[in-house]
């Protein structure tokens, strides 16, 4: 999933930058509430952990093989801003040492990789394992399931990155100008892989890691556990968990929006042209670009409620499978909130009767 | 003269368990000590405890006729001398390089400690060159042999000079050279005004690095006094787990000795 | 199996230490990149990955590709290495990525296989994609083989990096090797333990084993560290030392690659 130079173009680049730094000055603010200098080596520690986590060739159920990451033991030991931090450490070094990677799309890469990966494995762990023991099958169960959701939105968020390249950036003839594959194509390839192989991986190291945590170190799960504690109370680096979600929500819309705005802000593209592009790509004769007709109609259910009077690109396919994916992740994280509220009230009713 | 670290009834628990019980001592400016003890009797945790890193649960500790608490250590003015003053060399020398290379390793405390560019720069090579690691001032950590490892350790902190010197098993793991070349400094501080105080299991040097020798039992002082009278007290050494007994048989006979080896018998 | 899982790991370990071996061999020699300010090395580098990036045009990519080519020269950068390490391999991996775009992006066709048909916008586009990604390799690659990492780190202070940042990435790359030979050890020993071939889900079991045995002493580590860090006066606010003057020499070179860059950008624009 490490994206390297060349694939995305300066303004998605720099958007994602943009992302990627609010997610580490947030990650760093939240840390600095408790003490830097005790997590400098913690962190640092972690990100040369995950770092070899990810050099694991892990054998796969099935005969195959795969990397993980690591973010979600990450994100379950540190909390999230840590995992952050961490993870995007290991990418830098990854970038800079190995070139696996690049400089430019380095924000990308932690965006998706350390920052979306770790919100949504952290958010995903705390609400599946809510109350469980800590030493439960719960949390195993909760911890390899959090992992391969982490990797399979993390994969959704490149994979829409990689995805509207050629529709916004193109030459005059109409060579895209970094990575070349529509939506249509980018995201099933992308998410083929990692619904399959990278999520698998990620999920069998979180849930084999918790459960050797939870026998031989079960301490370092409790910060995140949310299980009342005689100890000290939760760290600081441990946010609450309806902000996560809203936080995820949020990123998830702003970001293709962003990236759109940057877009016609850098001139790259303009609506007429970018309409012109859709009309012209809708008409290629070419058999390969045909899209799967599920994804058709689901795009066009999108963009149909939109006004008449809308600019022209909303109306473009491209557009329409971007917000499928994004409405799509929005759905989901709302009927998990609900479905959370409805839990914890169901919960207060049984233990006041 | 007051004792330069005066300990009363100090406890510490760590994760729960009691590293120290009610421990009390003294030590002088000046003094070579050894503190023997099987692992887990608290040696490390006495040093780090000496180190200011760690407050007692129970009971007080004095650095040179102040007492030492978190609190003090949070201001810069008692701070700063203070780390100057003690440095701590840790078992693991893995722990104490963390550093991109053998020169900002040396580097680290001076710059901590507020010093002028020219100076660390000054102090730096003056210790390469008395430690004679000029050769791998640019190494990194990962290329570096145990030996080595250990030798960059002690000179990251006698960089600054300190005062007192607290060694945390300085020999342990070593091959014999390396071993002699760490013991051959530590008999150099003999009669210096450096206090040294080094934690080791290993009874073979103690006469060599010690005028002193205070035995720990389970987070308590079992006994001291001068290494040859400690060395000689097989009883107590068996008790504190420093000796081990050997069992064998002569002709239907079987007998135990405690078996220990000391220098202070060698043939030429 | 059991081979493939230990030997696949171990060949990612190796890889690890042979990367940070050629860095220090090619970091010493004297070339026109070791000559200069660390901070013009990075700066300049990566100004012109992002040249590479900002050109629109095929030719203007290739240009910056055989500045690059030149720098290695002048670095004393072994081509035949280069080649090896980076070009192949990313020819290899882009390659297989880029070769559906020749078929798939709508277009002028340019030649037929059959039923499936080469379009001119789907060559321009491969060739677009690997060049680029080979030419911002090769400046990255270039960088770190010509620079000690500690340099590398201290010279990316002058990207404003918060010294916080530095310290961390410092440590971090200090102790993935101390993490991966730890890993390796272990894998060895298991290794000599096992025979015959081991079931997937021991491997699995093994592999979560020793990153979990891994983790634990990664945080007892870092408690150690933290420590260390105390004892020898560390109290939050982490300190750097760099040694460095800009010369004339320093500030031409900067100049250059701006220029570089610059008239990349201009001509591909």
């Amino acid at each position: 999933m490490h994206i390297p130079d060349g694939y995305l173009s300066p303004s998605t680049c720099g958007v994602l930058y943009v992302g990627a730094a609010t997610g580490w000055y947030a990650a760093l603010k939240r840390l600095r509430q408790a003490l830097l200098s005790r997590v400098i080596p913690l962190i640092s520690v972690f990100a040369a952990f995950s770092f070899v986590v990810m050099m694991f060739n892990l054998p796969l159920p099935g005969g195959t093989t795969g990397h993980a990451l690591g973010v979600t033991i990450a994100a379950i030991v540190l909390g999230p801003s840590g995992a952050i931090l961490a993870l995007s450490i290991a990418i830098a070094i990854q970038a800079l040492f190995f070139g696996d990677g690049g400089i430019t799309t380095l924000g990308a890469n932690c965006f998706n990789m350390a920052i979306v990966a770790s919100l949504v494995a952290y958010a995903s762990y705390r609400l599946i394992a809510a109350g469980a023991a800590l030493a439960s099958r719960r949390r195993v169960i909760a911890a390899a399931i959090a992992g391969y959701l982490a990797i399979n939105v993390a994969a959704l968020f490149a994979a829409v990155e990689f995805g509207i390249q050629p529709m916004l950036f193109h030459d005059a003839s109409g060579t895209p100008l970094y990575a070349p594959y529509p939506l249509s194509i980018a995201v099933p390839a992308m998410m083929i892989g990692h619904l399959t192989f990278a999520g698998l991986a990620e999920a069998v190291i979180s849930a084999g890691l918790v459960a050797y945590l939870q026998v031989a170190d079960p301490g370092l799960l409790r910060p995140t556990s949310g299980l009342p504690s005689d100890a000290t109370a939760e760290p600081a680096t441990v946010p609450a968990l309806p902000r996560l979600w809203i936080a995820i929500a949020v990123l998830m819309l702003l970001t293709p929006l962003g990236i759109l705005a940057a877009g016609t802000a850098w001139g790259e593209w303009s609506p007429a042209q970018l309409a012109r592009a859709a009309s012209s790509a809708s008409t290629a004769s070419s058999p390969a670009s045909a899209v799967p007709v599920g994804l058709q109609r689901l795009a066009k259910f999108w963009t149909a409620p939109f006004p008449a009077y809308a600019p022209t690109f909303v109306h473009s396919r491209g557009f329409g499978y971007l917000l499928s994916a994004m409405f799509g992740v929005g759905i989901l994280l709302t009927v998990s909130l609900a479905a959370r509220s409805w839990a914890a009230r169901h919960r207060r009713k049984e233990s006041s009767a | 003269m007051p004792p330069l670290f005066e300990l009363r009834d100090v406890c510490f628990d760590y994760d729960g368990i009691a590293a120290l019980r009610g421990l009390s001592l003294e030590i002088s400016r000046g003094e070579r000590l050894a503190l023997l003890g099987a692992n887990g009797s608290g040696k490390s945790t006495l040093l780090r405890m000496l180190d200011g890193l760690g407050s007692p649960s129970h009971g007080s500790l004095s650095f040179d006729g102040q007492q030492l608490t978190a609190e003090r250590l949070q201001r810069d003015d008692f701070a700063l001398p203070f780390r100057r003053r003690v440095a701590l060399v840790f078992q693991n020398p893995d722990a104490q390089l963390f550093n991109p290379t053998v020169f900002d390793e040396l580097a680290f405390a001076p710059l901590q400690l507020a010093w002028s560019k020219e100076q660390i720069l000054s102090r730096v090579e003056q210790t390469l060159e008395y430690m004679r690691l000029a050769a791998l001032r640019d190494r990194p950590p990962y290329r570096l042999s145990g030996g080595e490892k250990k030798r960059v350790a002690l000179a990251s902190v006698l960089v600054l000079d300190p005062d007192v010197l607290l060694l945390d098993e300085p020999t342990a793991t070593l091959d014999p050279r390396s071993q002699s070349q760490i013991i051959d400094l530590i008999q150099q501080w003999k009669g210096s005004a450096k206090t040294v105080i080094s934690a080791t299991h290993q009874l073979e040097i103690v006469e060599d690095i010690a005028d002193r020798v205070l035995v720990l039992e389970e987070g308590k002082v079992a006994a001291t006094g001068a290494p040859a009278e400690i060395l000689a007290n097989h009883e107590l050494l068996l008790r504190a787990n420093l000796v081990h007994a050997h069992r064998h048989s002569h002709n239907g006979v079987v007998h135990s000795h405690p078996h220990i080896h000391s220098h202070s018998e060698h043939e030429h | 199996m059991s081979r493939s899982f230990l030997e696949s790991t171990a060949v990612g370990f190796g890889r690890a230490f042979t990367r940070a071996m050629l860095s220090e061999t090619t970091a010493q020699r004297r070339g026109w990149l070791q000559s200069l300010d660390p901070r013009v090395r990075v700066v300049g580098l990566f100004a012109l990955v992002l040249a590479v990036t900002l050109s629109r045009k095929l030719a203007a990519v290739a240009a910056l590709l055989v500045v690059a080519f030149a720098m290695a020269v002048l670095s004393r950068v072994s081509v035949v290495t280069l080649a090896k390490r980076v070009w192949l391999i990313v020819l290899g991996f882009t390659g297989v990525i880029a070769l559906p775009a020749l078929f798939v992006t709508p277009g002028q066709p340019v030649a037929a296989l059959g039923s499936v048909v080469i379009t001119e916008q789907g060559l321009r586009t491969a060739a677009l994609l690997i060049l680029r990604v080979e030419t911002a390799v090769t400046f990255t690659t270039l960088l770190v083989l010509c620079t000690p990492w500690s340099h590398v780190l201290k010279a990316l202070r002058a990207l404003w990096l918060p010294k916080e940042a530095i310290v961390m990435l410092a440590m971090t790359y200090r102790y993935v090797f101390l993490l991966v030979e730890t890993a390796n050890q272990m894998f060895e020993s298991r290794r000599s333990r096992t025979v015959g071939i081991l079931k997937p889900q021991d491997q699995r079991r093994m592999a979560a084993r020793t990153a979990g045995v891994l983790l634990s002493k990664s945080v007892a580590l870092s408690n150690d560290v933290y420590l260390a860090m105390q004892s020898r006066g560390f109290r939050g606010d982490v300190q750097v030392l760099s040694d460095w003057h800009l010369t004339l020499w320093d500030l031409a070179g900067l100049l250059g690659f701006v220029l570089a860059g610059s008239l990349a950008v201009w001509m591909g624009r």
